[in-house]
């Protein structure tokens, strides 16, 4: 059955990634997995690195590897601000490694407790994230 | 005087240097496009999270003020300096008019008994600090062309978590603001502690246009996690934008500031061709003229 669709827009510092109407969107936000529907009511959440599904319908699905983010439906639509969105085939996975690899350092040689092992863990959980969108 | 084939040889280096020049000028001109439309394509993101940033301080009321990065430290001994060049040069002023305003800025702090610590992007800043015998703690080249937003992001960690930790009390951006192809100005601004009124600020006219406040009361907005929460974590992103959105201008103005340069070299060299070809040409006539007295002369001598 079709469901009632709303527009979605996706946008990063670099431009926007995508504008167009949906029927759900899905992604992780800092307290567990969300999914909006039209109609949902107003919310503003905090994004965690994760997969961003956006359903143009049952089968239509566009996906993205997504960075730190927010999301904020009102009036029935959808705006998702995150730092980056990577269509999963343009995925860079040896770069990604590297770069994984570089934050598990960083957190290994940080104070414990200091600001410095706080970012090197959020970057691990970013790329952790897009290697697993890659698959 | 030159000798003809002295000066012919002159102005066909004049004229490769011009060709030179002429691709260069074409070249920084398609890149300027390109980098106009990153500043262009920034635009919408960052006035969204400026709007999420309002609302969730709004709700967060008086939590808002004790975040860190709002928080100035009680002395302020050392600043950093985050100079924004590009990385090559060919570009008239460009990198040394930044460079110079940091120096400067270097030698106030100094007056005033704070010690600047450096912070570098671009080739031509890292080496050129270097060369005067300054220490860079944070250096950060290779994508003064094209910067992305990791980029920014990872020159903004640093800072940040510099701050957060207490090696620097303050930080101060440098860089050269983009006006319009033929201009850039040198700006500074205080990126940290970043000042309450820019978060919670009144909104701007621009602002305020596209988007009338309702008088009314607000839907209720569920938030996940908490307002403090989310707003913890905008914080930071104003400064990731601030340093990228630099970044971004910075590299549209080197390609500005490269095509005039490269447009005033290729328009001397055409004037120096102009004043070459007439020197070869006096050159020339001089020798006629020298043979041809010759041959009188020489007639002269048979009668």
């Amino acid at each position: 059955m079709a469901r009632t669709s709303f527009p979605a827009e996706v946008l990063t510092p670099e431009g926007e990634v995508f504008s167009e109407e949906v029927e759900m969107l899905s992604t992780r936000t800092a307290v567990g997995s969300i999914g909006i529907l039209a109609n949902h009511e107003p919310v503003l959440a905090m994004l965690e690195p994760a997969e961003l599904r956006l359903y143009r319908s049952d089968s239509d699905i566009v996906r993205f590897a997504q960075a730190e983010g927010y999301l904020q439906f009102s009036e029935n639509r959808a705006l998702v601000l995150v730092e980056e969105a990577i269509a999963p085939d343009a995925l860079d996975r040896p770069t990604i490694e590297t770069k994984l690899s570089e934050a598990r350092a960083g957190a290994e040689r940080a104070d414990e407790g200091s600001e410095e092992q706080a970012r090197a863990e959020r970057d691990i959980r970013r790329y952790e994230a897009f290697l697993a969108v890659g698959g | 005087m030159a000798s003809q084939r002295d000066v012919r040889n002159r102005i066909s280096s004049v004229k490769n240097i011009q060709k030179i020049t002429r691709a260069l000028e074409t070249v920084a001109g398609a890149r300027l496009r390109r980098a106009e439309q990153r500043i262009e394509a920034l635009r919408p993101y960052a006035e969204a999270i400026r709007r999420m940033t309002r609302q969730a301080a709004e709700a967060a009321g008086a939590e808002a003020t004790r975040l860190p990065l709002l928080t100035e430290h009680e002395s302020e001994k050392n600043v950093a300096l985050l100079l924004i060049t590009g990385d090559r040069g060919l570009a008239g002023a460009f990198n040394s008019q930044v460079i110079r305003a940091g120096v400067r800025a270097a030698a106030e702090l100094t007056d005033s008994q704070r010690s600047p610590v450096w912070y570098a992007t671009g080739r031509r800043g890292v080496s050129s600090l270097t060369f005067r015998g300054y220490d860079v703690k944070g250096s950060y080249t290779g994508f003064a062309d094209r910067p992305g937003y990791a980029d920014a992001r990872s020159v903004a960690d640093d800072l940040m978590t510099g701050y957060i930790d207490g090696q620097i009390d303050r930080v101060e951006l440098i860089f050269n603001g983009y006006i319009s192809p033929l201009s850039q100005r040198v700006r500074r601004e205080t990126l940290l502690p970043l000042s309450q009124a820019t978060v919670t600020g009144v909104p701007d006219d621009a602002e305020r246009d596209a988007e009338p406040e309702p008088d009314g009361p607000q839907a209720l907005v569920e938030y996940e996690p908490g307002p403090e929460e989310i707003l913890r974590r905008l914080i930071p992103d104003y400064i990731e934008i601030s340093i990228y959105r630099a970044l971004v201008e910075s590299a549209a103005g080197f390609f500005g500031a490269q095509m005039t340069a490269m447009r005033s070299a290729s328009d001397n060299a055409g004037e120096l061709i102009t004043d070459l070809t007439l020197q070869m040409n006096r050159a020339r006539q001089a020798e006629i003229t020298q043979e041809i007295m010759e041959v009188v002369a020489g007639a002269e001598g048979l009668t």
